[in-house]
């Protein structure tokens, strides 16, 4: 928000204080896109580095009796004994083309490789925010509207709990009671919207939980203050009064969590992608990484810092259009 | 104050929806109907990974091998009785110390109608050995090149004479890709739409998710008997044997004995385990100066891991000793070769003899996926007095270590498996006992003689002579803890009927399925 501020003196007419809006919207997007490639480039060259110094992806590739002559063999038909430097400028310089090079393991582009990943991850993290938000929102207006009283505890224990169980220990719950006991739903896989219910529902508990608790507090606050107390004199309903009055006023704090949330849903369902067998980018990551393969793993690492970059931007730009503080000058 | 109450009309409107979405979720499920039951005769395997690519000569590993066996034929094959069995090659012979003959089975077509002759194999072969093809497929390293005799013959020509290439030649390095196909669509295309002669052919793949074949109608074997083909990655235990309880499976392959022991007593599900030849062994480091130069001490910790209560307690019972690293069922595993007597005494009385009275303390090193055996080999050898510190490694880290030049770098004693799907003992002795092998911990002149007479001799009698008489020798020098040879351990539903050979390879053109 800062970012923001105004650097010339607001000008006395409407339509030019309006161009002027809208310039330093640009110059804030464009500073913020700045700072995002620094940010990108900063974090392909410590995944570059750092994934060198966790083994020989030649040792991984070949069985153990194969010779020296064949390890060397095949280091230098990958690539792998080319000097680092020159090894790094031509990761580096692939990376405006979104060319990562090609997988050690899979003998595929690995743009190519995380492009069939990425709907999938993209699937579960979308089907995740809508539980997410159809539980979270209600269940935090509830809570809010029911402050101190027995079933705002009973939702702020539920959601407790939400925050405090490991994802992959409720998406192991789930799968004993809906697919091992109840045959209701796959135990895992992938393709039809039964596929999606568990391992949406297990990566969105604890959201539901930061959302909800955000939103109660967040309403609290905002419930107390004297416009809402001139809305309810007016004779509106109690949920009126919330939905039209307090949650827009509520959002913002709530809106920065959401976003940073999808940041997490889209990176953060490796544990889930695991247990229910989902073809995501989270599983990718993680036989990457035990399979040495640098270039794939570079590209993941970037996939994830990039997803944050681009989630902080937009939760940035939404608050000029939330609050009207900070779209006019302060 | 009424601040917060909310209208029942809302919450019953909104319990409405939710009752409504979870109706729709089960219904596409097809709630209650067993996944099971609507298969078909389909089979539908699950194994602990994906295939690394559908490029059969781009990958060396054995989940990737067990979906391209269904595709792709090989030169020779092992049959369940351990045998070597034609394939696609009818016959072979050694023509001279350099040259290995083989006759193709004529009449065979690959999936597009393509031709696979002579041709076919020498193209095979020559693709596999090019640097630009990247292969990991390292054991036909004697090969230096393939001529075409006749439309049906083809020669292998070698640098030595390497008496196991037709067993070399039933798994990876054997198989035959097509060669007109491969020119037309490119390795990115034959990766994608993979064409071979195997019993199935290609469907469709998604990666991490499912991999579809169906029956090969016209496969010069006969057509399979299922029509359909599944394969799907389950990279944990728990998640494919829930898959396996809940009907998204049949048969669950690659499980550990105590994955597989979360199983026992489930109803419709069997545990099936198979004699298998992967063979464990803890190489003990003689090179460096300590306990383990000397041969008693060896002995002593020989008797000291009770290997039976070993299979037992950790394995399930689920393994089989072996007495001196060549598994049963190899070629040159010498029945009268008998294990170590099991006692703590006898090693106790080892190891004062030679200078140990109260033992000594070492390091045991794995990779972390065997944490369980080497948790219980370090118990078993404390109770003679022996202190090996566990020291776990993933297993990327390992695989470095075992191979890198610096032989120590896996500490004194490291547990280590090899997998011997060639069924032949060169396999398992190659890289571990001829001083000049990596993975070498134990030099000797006469072990040295002995594989150079079973690498390079022509005459098997010979050959079979030489591992005798190194398998005595190694249960007398004892630079191994002899261990087990792991079963093949497989569960499934009441479906599939089907056995696997020793090497457990999930060859499906024999399984059926009721329905």
């Amino acid at each position: 928000m800062s970012d923001i501020t105004l650097e010339q003196p607001p000008t006395p007419t409407a339509g030019r204080r309006h161009d002027h809006h809208a310039t330093r919207l640009l110059w804030f997007v464009l500073k913020r896109l700045g700072t995002a490639v620094f940010v990108l480039l900063c974090t392909a060259t410590v995944a570059f580095f750092l994934v060198r110094l966790s083994g020989d992806p030649v040792k991984l590739l070949l069985p153990p009796d194969a010779t020296a002559a064949q390890e060397s063999a095949l280091r230098s038909s990958l690539g792998l004994d080319r000097p680092l430097f020159t090894q790094y400028v031509d990761f580096i310089g692939g990376l405006p083309r979104l060319d990562f090079g090609n997988s050690l393991v899979y003998n595929q582009p690995v743009s190519r490789i995380l492009a069939d990943r990425l709907p999938a991850t993209i699937e579960l993290a979308a089907a995740a925010l809508v539980v997410t938000l159809v539980v979270a929102i209600p269940a935090g207006i509830f809570a809010a509207m029911r402050r101190g009283r027995g079933s705002d505890h009973a939702v702020m224990t539920g959601v407790l709990l939400g925050q405090s169980t490991p994802p992959f220990w409720v998406g192991i719950l789930l799968v004993l009671v809906f697919a091992v006991g109840l045959h209701a739903l796959p135990a895992s896989g992938y393709g039809t919207f039964a596929h999606l219910v568990l391992p949406a529902v297990t990566l969105a508990v604890y959201s539901v939980a930061v959302v909800a608790r955000l939103l109660r507090s967040s309403l609290i606050d905002v419930l107390s203050s004297d416009h809402i107390r001139s809305a309810r004199a007016k004779g509106f309903g109690p949920l009126k009064v919330v939905l039209t009055h307090g949650l827009r006023n509520a959002s913002l704090p709530v809106v920065t969590v959401v976003g940073l949330e999808v940041g997490s849903l889209l990176g953060g369902a490796i544990l889930t992608e695991r247990v229910f067998s989902w073809p995501g980018v989270g599983q990718l990551t993680i036989e990457a990484i035990s399979n040495r393969d640098f270039p794939l793993v570079q590209a993941t690492v970037l996939f994830f810092a990039a997803t944050f970059v681009v989630v902080n931007l937009l939760v940035d730009l939404s608050y000029s259009f939330l609050d009207p503080r900070v779209r006019t000058s302060r | 104050m009424d601040r917060g109450h909310l209208p029942r009309r809302d919450v019953l409107r909104a319990g409405g929806l939710l009752i409504g979405a979870l109706g729709t979720a089960t219904s596409l499920s097809g709630c209650g109907t067993p996944a099971a039951a609507r298969a078909g005769n389909v089979l539908r395997v699950s194994q602990p990974g994906d295939p690394k690519t559908l490029d059969p000569q781009k990958q060396g590993d054995m989940v990737s091998m067990n979906v391209l066996i269904n595709m792709f034929d090989t030169l020779t094959t092992r049959g369940r009785d351990n045998q070597l069995h034609p394939r696609l090659a009818l016959s072979w012979s050694a023509t001279d110390a350099h040259t290995w003959r083989f006759r193709i089975r004529p009449g065979v077509t690959f999936h597009n109608g393509e031709p696979c002759e002579a041709q076919a194999v020498a193209f095979s072969i020559k693709r596999l050995l090019a640097p630009a093809t990247k292969s990991p497929i390292v054991e036909l390293r004697y090969v230096k090149d393939v001529s075409v005799v006749d439309r049906l013959t083809v020669d292998l020509h070698t640098t030595v004479h390497d008496p196991i290439l037709p067993a070399k030649l039933s798994l990876f390095g054997g198989v035959v890709v097509p060669p007109r196909y491969l020119s037309e669509v490119g390795d990115a295309g034959f990766a994608e739409h993979p064409i071979g002669t195997g019993p199935f052919t290609f469907v469709s793949w998604q990666r991490d998710h499912e991999l579809r074949m169906r029956a090969h109608a016209d496969h010069w074997e006969g057509r399979p008997s299922i029509d359909g083909l599944v394969f799907t990655p389950a990279p944990n235990a728990s998640s494919s044997l829930a898959a396996l309880q809940s009907g998204g499976v049949d048969l669950v392959a690659g499980l550990t004995p105590d994955a597989a022991q979360q199983l026992d007593g489930y109803s419709g599900v069997t545990l099936d385990g198979f004699t298998g030849i992967r063979t464990s062994y803890l190489s003990l480091n003689t090179l460096e100066k300590g306990p383990l130069q000397d041969r008693r001490v060896r002995q002593a910790l020989n008797h000291a891991v009770d290997v039976p209560l070993l299979i037992k307690a950790v394995l399930d019972g689920k393994a089989t000793e072996t007495p001196a690293l060549v598994p049963r069922g190899a070629f040159g595993f010498d029945p009268t070769v008998k294990p170590f007597t099991r006692s703590v005494s006898t090693a106790r009385a080892l190891l004062a003899d030679a200078g140990y009275p109260h033992g000594f303390s070492t390091t045991l090193t794995a990779s972390n996926v065997d944490s369980n055996v080497a948790e219980a080999l370090s118990g078993l050898l404390a109770r003679a007095g022996v202190h090996a510190r566990v020291d776990l490694l993933d297993p990327g880290t390992y695989a470095a270590r075992l191979t890198s030049d610096n032989r120590g770098a896996l500490g004194p004693i490291y547990l280590a498996a090899s997998t011997v799907w060639t069924l032949d003992g060169e396999s398992i002795v190659q890289s571990n006992v001829r001083h000049d092998r990596r993975q070498s911990r134990w030099h000797s002149k006469e072990a040295d003689r002995l594989i150079d007479v079973e690498e390079l001799s022509q005459d098997p009698a010979e050959r079979n002579k030489a591992f005798s008489d190194l398998q005595r020798l190694m249960r007398e020098e004892a630079p191994f803890v002899f261990l087990y040879q792991m079963d093949n351990i497989f569960a499934r539903n009441d479906r599939p009927r089907w056995k696997p050979g020793s090497a457990g390879v999930l060859a499906m053109e024999s399984a059926e399925v009721s329905r």
